[in-house]
């Protein structure tokens, strides 16, 4: 046991956390511009993979920063798929998102062994790139904290730099612009924004496209940071986790970090514990995370619940 | 020169309904122009072409002495038109200020600038009389305020015509008063006001030009001090009506229906009836009077059975019927009209035959041996239509084709086709024309004539007076005065409790609580 306090207090499993945080926290920024908006977008693990095997082949040919803005086009680009048909020919976007994940899960695997000759699991013959890490040794130059905060930040990706920064721009746009007022006006009831003129439609695609990008992102760091190269399936249900920490996170750009760095936690955990209990099935660690979602979304609600109770009291 | 015209306006609905065919409207600068007429006459379409939602097949519209073409709400709210809508456009959550400047915001840079948002909004509320705090968020505003905010919104968007589509349907009368003294104050400082309406005495209180509309066209235009009460009803349906239904005496010594400390809490965790107390004998009407959202519809969906109760007893017919499922309650007797025909009342992707079935699957007559008899409930569905005049084309047409008033007429029939013990109604006419409104009024009072105990709960006033023997007053969950009903019982009266200004004591309600 004392081992594994020693581990999860250490800074190397802090620059852990940060490093499994960053792809989730992407999506949850996605899952949340979408939610807000008032469409649930149930495609960001399909989004995700897309965005992943994208950054991967385009960094066999193109610089690793090409490589990234193509994932966060490939899931800009499905954004605009889904409001297209959600908006345009009103099909049902739950039913949409999950096409979407179909086509994802099937469609990466294909063209996959399209692009590697054959193989159907991994990119493992492909010379794919990396993004690479931020070089902050200069903060050891701090008196006291400054080696600590060197060990934990130094060596993290460019992309978690940049999600950082999205998480406070994300918040400014929501709360501090009209465009901001314009999203949660027609989330929360398109009828008013409507009639004061305001294009509703476009303002939910752009929400979707946005979100998608901030998906295929979250993707390209994944596949060209957390692993560099692609598996199938690789992204493993973050996109679904992202939805429920949008719910933890009480819809609002911090509260969705905070959850994102909970459920970030809990991967980074399950990435250290095998190393420390080799006993332990790894299926079982690997499942810890989402075991983590639903006790945490349940206790959500059950606060919620709680809450509303105690109001009606009064 | 008018200010603006609308010449020969025609309007048909893809499936081929007319809504417009051939209506001019002319409004003159600075007037208070009222649209009347029955539902389904063409006022919301007409004022949904002015304001650019709808686009007219046919006609003109001339504002200004030039020719205008809306293509979307946009363009008119550019050229000075603002539409009030009845159903509210405000976003709940964000606060009054947000509500008003939302689309047209005051900004610095690319940031909203708030400041000058409220202090805009201040200033604007100011000006027009119309007084509400631009901070709180708009869901936890009474719906007179909410309506202002609609007014302002309108207005900081510089319109210059105001159209308000039926501004008095959900406001109590003293309500309606403060809303007059707004129009008043606009009119004075040089705005123009059209407002649609079907509630006769505001029309003739408020308006200077009344244009009459009737099965899609314009009957007439007429000078408000030219016309009375009856000659513009008569202009609107085109014959005499008089809503009146006389009520017969009735053996009112049995108890039926008895409510005992009621209480209800709803979704949001509020709990919206208060400890009710409630009796309704046989033979009797009792009216829940009440601003919408006082409890009344909490109280008769916890009657009928449709919400759940966390304290109190219900009985019927002095068995406790409280813990029962709906169709036990039905079993024994009861029967309900509720509020919203679409979502609750009717199946409207169903048939007029199906819906006409649905409550009575378990009697032998119609499903034997676990199959339905469809010639037994297509013939017991044209006996009801013939008998509750419904004008459909046969029984197996889709309820959804029907108009309002026909669809209403549709659950009418289904709950009163036997005689209930019990009958529950919520809002029985809302957009009901006066000939289907009048029908309904009558097979109700008849139900209670022949012995049911009904309990009706009504934003219409009038409706409450003509068909109540007693009326109980609601306010935040709690009956805060009782009547009973004489004719010299006023709107005015009721709108005193209904808003809170006053309430009875104890001692004052007993007459009227039996």
């Amino acid at each position: 046991m004392t081992e594994l306090l020693i581990t999860i207090i250490s800074t190397g499993f802090f620059a852990t956390v940060i490093r499994t945080t960053t792809p989730l926290l992407l999506a949850t920024l996605g899952g949340l511009i979408a939610d807000l908006s008032g469409a649930l977008n149930v495609a960001l693990e399909g989004m995700m993979l897309i965005g992943c095997l994208t950054a991967v082949i385009v960094s066999v040919y193109a610089p690793w920063y090409v490589a990234v803005l193509s994932g966060v086009g490939a899931g800009a680009l499905l954004g605009l798929l889904m409001a297209f048909f959600a908006y345009r020919l009103k099909a049902d976007i739950i039913l949409v998102g999950f096409a979407i994940n179909i086509l994802a899960a099937g469609g990466t695997v294909f063209a996959l062994a399209l692009a590697t000759g054959g193989d159907k699991g991994t990119s493992i013959n492909l010379q794919s790139q990396a993004i690479p890490p931020v070089d902050l040794t200069f903060l050891s130059g701090i008196p006291i904290i400054g080696p600590t905060l060197s060990a934990m930040l130094t060596g993290q990706s460019v992309v978690t730099w940049i999600a950082a920064f999205l998480v406070f721009a994300i918040w400014y746009f929501l709360y501090r612009t009209p465009w901001g007022l314009w999203l949660r006006g027609v989330g929360e009831y398109p009828a008013a924004p409507e009639a004061a003129g305001i294009p509703v439609t476009k303002v939910r695609t752009w929400s979707l496209v946005v979100s998608g990008a901030l998906a295929g992102l979250g993707g390209a760091q994944l596949a060209m940071f957390n692993y560099v190269g692609f598996t199938r399936d690789m992204t493993g249900g973050r996109g679904f986790i992202a939805l429920g920490a949008v719910l933890l996170g009480a819809r609002h750009p911090v509260g969705a970090t905070i959850a994102a760095l909970l459920f970030g936690a809990f991967d980074a955990f399950a990435i250290v514990l095998p190393g420390l209990y080799n006993w332990m099935p790894s299926e079982l660690i690997r499942m810890i995370p989402f075991i983590v979602t639903i006790v945490a979304l349940i206790s959500f609600s059950v606060r919620a619940q709680r809450a509303l109770a105690l109001r009606g009291v009064q | 020169m008018a200010l603006l015209e609308a010449i020969g306006i025609g309007k048909t609905y893809p499936g081929g309904v007319v809504a417009n065919d051939g209506v001019n409207l002319t409004i003159e600068r600075g007037e208070v122009h009222a649209v009347v007429g029955e539902n389904g006459a063409g006022k919301s379409t007409l004022m949904k072409i002015l304001f650019g939602i709808e686009q007219p097949n046919a006609g003109r519209l001339v504002l200004d002495g030039k020719d205008v073409r809306f293509a979307r709400p946009r363009e008119a709210i550019d050229s000075g038109i603002g539409m009030v809508f009845q159903h509210f456009s405000l976003v709940p959550s964000f606060s009054v200020y947000e509500n008003v400047v939302m689309g047209s915001e005051p900004r610095s840079g690319i940031r909203f600038d708030r400041k000058k948002a409220i202090a805009e909004v201040q200033a604007l509320s100011d000006k027009f009389k119309l007084h509400v705090d631009p901070l709180p968020p708009v869901g936890a505003l009474p719906v007179g305020q909410q309506q202002r905010v609609e007014i302002l919104k309108a207005l900081y968007r510089d319109a210059r015509i105001l159209i308000l589509d039926e501004p008095t349907a959900v406001l109590a009368p003293q309500e309606v008063q403060e809303l007059f003294v707004a129009i008043r104050s606009l009119v004075a400082q040089g705005h123009t006001v059209i407002f649609i309406a079907h509630k006769l005495p505001e029309v003739l209180e408020i308006s200077d030009t009344i244009t009459v509309m009737r099965q899609g066209r314009t009957v007439g235009q007429v000078r408000s001090k030219d016309v009375t009460e009856d000659s513009l009803a008569a202009m609107m349906v085109g014959r005499e009506v008089v809503l009146r239904v006389d009520r017969k005496p009735t053996d009112q010594s049995q108890r039926v229906a008895e409510v005992r400390g009621l209480r209800v809490v709803n979704a949001r965790g509020t709990e919206v009836v208060q400890g009710i107390d409630l009796t309704v004998h046989a033979g009797e009407t009792v009216g829940l009077v009440g601003v919408e959202g006082n409890g009344q519809a909490e109280t008769l969906e916890a009657i009928a059975g449709l919400r759940a109760i966390t304290a109190g007893t219900i009985a019927l017919s002095g068995e406790p019927i409280t813990g029962m499922s709906v169709l036990d309650r039905r079993s024994r007797g009861l029967a309900s009209i509720p509020e919203d025909r679409i979502a609750r009342g009717l199946a409207p992707g169903a048939t007029v035959a199906e819906n006409l079935v649905a409550t009575r699957l378990d009697e032998p007559r119609f499903v034997r041996s676990g199959l339905l008899d469809l010639k037994a409930i297509r013939l017991s569905a044209e006996k009801l239509i013939e008998r509750f005049s419904i004008r459909v084309g046969g029984p197996n047409y889709e309820v959804a084709t029907l108009s309002g008033g026909n669809m209403q007429k549709v659950v009418v029939a289904r709950e009163l086709s036997e005689q209930p013990k019990l009958l529950l109604v919520n809002q029985p006419t809302r957009g009901v024309d006066l000939g289907a409104t009048q029908f309904i009024w009558r097979t109700i009072t008849d139900a209670r004539d022949e012995g049911a105990a009904v309990l009706l709960s009504s934003a219409d006033l009038h409706e409450l007076l003509a068909l109540s023997d007693r009326l109980m007053v609601f306010y935040h969950g709690e009956i805060v005065a009782a009547f009973t009903n004489t004719p010299d019982l006023t709107p005015e009266t009721l709108g005193t409790y209904m808003l809170g200004l006053a309430r009875q004591t104890p001692e004052d309600m007993k007459g009227a609580l039996k």
